[in-house]
């Protein structure tokens, strides 16, 4: 069982990952209809506040998925964090039904490095740059990033390893917040990167969030 | 073993005795033995509905034990095949049962042999009124299309939430686990108690799972009543979607029972409302309610978990 703000935008609208246009804007509708102002239903269920946020996640989620482009970014984004299947995707359902072999795969093989955890987790602890970043109270992006830089790792190499697309990676990377959408996913993202770096996913993940409450 | 269910809702007045009573009515017409027991002991008035003016016997004769076993208190009624357990007390008989008491009845509910029971649950939301209605195999929840119902609707889902999960934590786990809770969340938790089973399961997943799986057992169900033409006919579904959607509890709707003067009539000749007047809409209403609750009802063997758990 999902806590409501941690479901995606397809739980949110109880809708299947391949199905097309109308059925999104039929969802939207019925769970518009449930949640408005005057809806008797919901009665004292919600704050006035918690209704507000809830209409205004169900319309991004709608705006997004309605729109075949940013549906298919966050497909893709969705893919790397593993929430969804790739195979299972609207795009990949209606296109390509089904290849035996897999001819079409993006990954170079030369580039995916094979990195050992242990060694990494040598480095890191051996790194005062990195410990001192580690015992701060408040960890941005920049700070991430600069634990990857004294690792001698590159931003391509953590996208390719996580299936996140680069560009979220950099935003975060960037403390680049207005770009970007709702912490579930900045969270969900930034714990594959730290994943992958072998580090401490609590004390960065607690950091973070920590530097971004402090920004609002 | 008998198939139990409970009448409920939290607000007064919204046609709970109303709708046990001729439910239990319907159900012994179709050949299945019925006891209707009612447990509004405050204002028990459940014999009424059924056409019976002054019971003999009550269930207060079994908890002061005037009567040895809770089966020597049941009344026949009027009605073929339909039994009654009386809660009228008098003056002298407290409403307000101990712990004890109301364990000892729970348990000799849960002994009787019928077909059918239907508990008639009283107002509010005490802990004893709750834990009549979780006794049950089926929960039924009575509202009006007002919003001051469905708000009873919600209040009492919310304590039944906690009531479930303190009872299978017990105690002091309860306690620590919901001041964890409050610390991490503040007055949310209380609002949704989602947040409660879910800081459960990340600080102890094996109790987590355990509570899940009960709460899982609960099988809410949901009948609207006195609805009126100019009411929004969807509104059941919609408060049902709610409670799956926001809590994960099973709900499903029964269906809708319109408004009628008849019913009024009925009561106030102290007659069976489905007896008096059967081909009425509210009449045909009850018979589709009936109809549903059974085959929404049918693969359900009755296992009474809440007072094994
Ligand atoms: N479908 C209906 N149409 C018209 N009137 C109704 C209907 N259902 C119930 N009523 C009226 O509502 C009154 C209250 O019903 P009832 O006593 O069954 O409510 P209750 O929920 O058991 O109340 P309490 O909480 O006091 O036990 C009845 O006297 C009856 O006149
Ligand atoms: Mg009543």
């Amino acid at each position: 069982m999902k806590l409501y703000q941690e479901k995606n935008n397809y739980e949110l609208l109880e809708i299947h990952p391949d199905v097309a246009p109308t059925e999104i804007r039929h969802a939207y509708k019925i769970l518009f209809d449930l949640y408005q102002d005057e809806s008797i239903a919901t009665y004292s269920f919600f704050s006035e506040k918690e209704r507000k946020e809830i209409l205004s996640s169900l319309e991004k989620a709608y705006l997004t998925l309605i729109d075949p482009e940013s549906r298919k970014l966050y497909d893709r984004d969705l893919v790397g964090l593993g929430g969804l299947e790739e195979e299972r995707t609207y795009s990949n359902h209606k296109k390509n039904p089904s290849s035996i072999y897999d001819f079409k795969k993006t990954h170079v093989q030369g580039l995916v490095t094979i990195r050992d955890p242990e060694e990494l987790k040598y480095r890191a602890s051996q790194n005062p740059v990195i410990q001192n970043i580690l015992d701060q109270d408040t960890i941005t992006g920049r700070d991430v990033k600069k634990i990857r830089t004294e690792l001698k790792i590159t931003l391509e190499e953590i996208a390719e390893a996580t299936k996140v697309r680069i560009e979220m990676l950099r935003i975060i990377e960037e403390d680049n917040q207005e770009l970007f959408l709702p912490m579930v996913y900045m969270t969900g993202f930034l714990k594959s990167y730290v994943r992958y770096l072998q580090l401490d996913e609590v004390v960065i993940l607690d950091g973070f969030i920590k530097y971004i409450d402090k920004g609002k | 073993m008998s198939q139990i269910w409970s009448i409920g809702g939290g607000k007064g007045g919204t046609g709970k005795s109303f709708i046990a009573g001729n439910l239990g009515i319907l159900l012994a017409k179709e050949g299945y033995k019925t006891l209707l027991i009612d447990v509004d002991f405050g204002a028990a008035n459940l014999h009424t509905i059924i056409g019976i003016s002054k019971p003999e016997r009550s269930i207060s004769d079994f908890l002061n034990r005037r009567l040895a076993t809770l089966d020597e208190t049941v009344l026949p009624t009027p009605i073929p095949n339909l039994y009654l357990i009386s809660g009228a007390m008098n003056n002298l008989d407290i409403a307000n049962l101990t712990h004890q008491q109301k364990i000892k009845l729970l348990r000799n509910i849960a002994r009787l042999s019928y077909d059918y029971i239907l508990l008639d649950i009283g107002a509010g939301t005490s802990f004893n009124t709750i834990d009549y209605f979780m006794i049950a195999d089926s929960g039924i929840f009575v509202t009006t299309p007002e919003p001051t119902s469905i708000e009873n609707v919600y209040r009492f889902i919310r304590s039944a939430y906690f009531r479930k999960i303190h009872h299978v934590l017990k105690a002091h786990d309860f306690r620590t686990l919901a001041d964890e809770a409050e610390r991490q969340n503040g007055n949310a938790t209380v609002s949704n108690p989602e947040i409660l089973l879910h800081v459960i399961k990340e600080l102890d997943p094996e109790k987590g799972d355990i509570v899940e799986k009960a709460l899982r057992t609960l099988d809410f169900k949901l009948i609207l009543n006195q609805v009126r033409k100019q009411d929004n006919p969807n509104i059941g579904e919609l408060i049902c979607k709610i409670i799956e959607r926001h809590l994960a509890l099973k709900m499903s709707f029964i269906g809708n029972l319109s408004f009628d003067d008849h019913v009024h009539n009925s009561v106030c000749k102290k007659l069976p409302f489905v007896d008096l007047y059967p081909y009425t809409r509210t009449a045909l209403d009850l018979r589709e309610c009936c109809k549903n609750h059974l085959s929404i009802n049918k693969d359900k063997t009755s296992v009474q978990q809440y007072l094994t758990a």
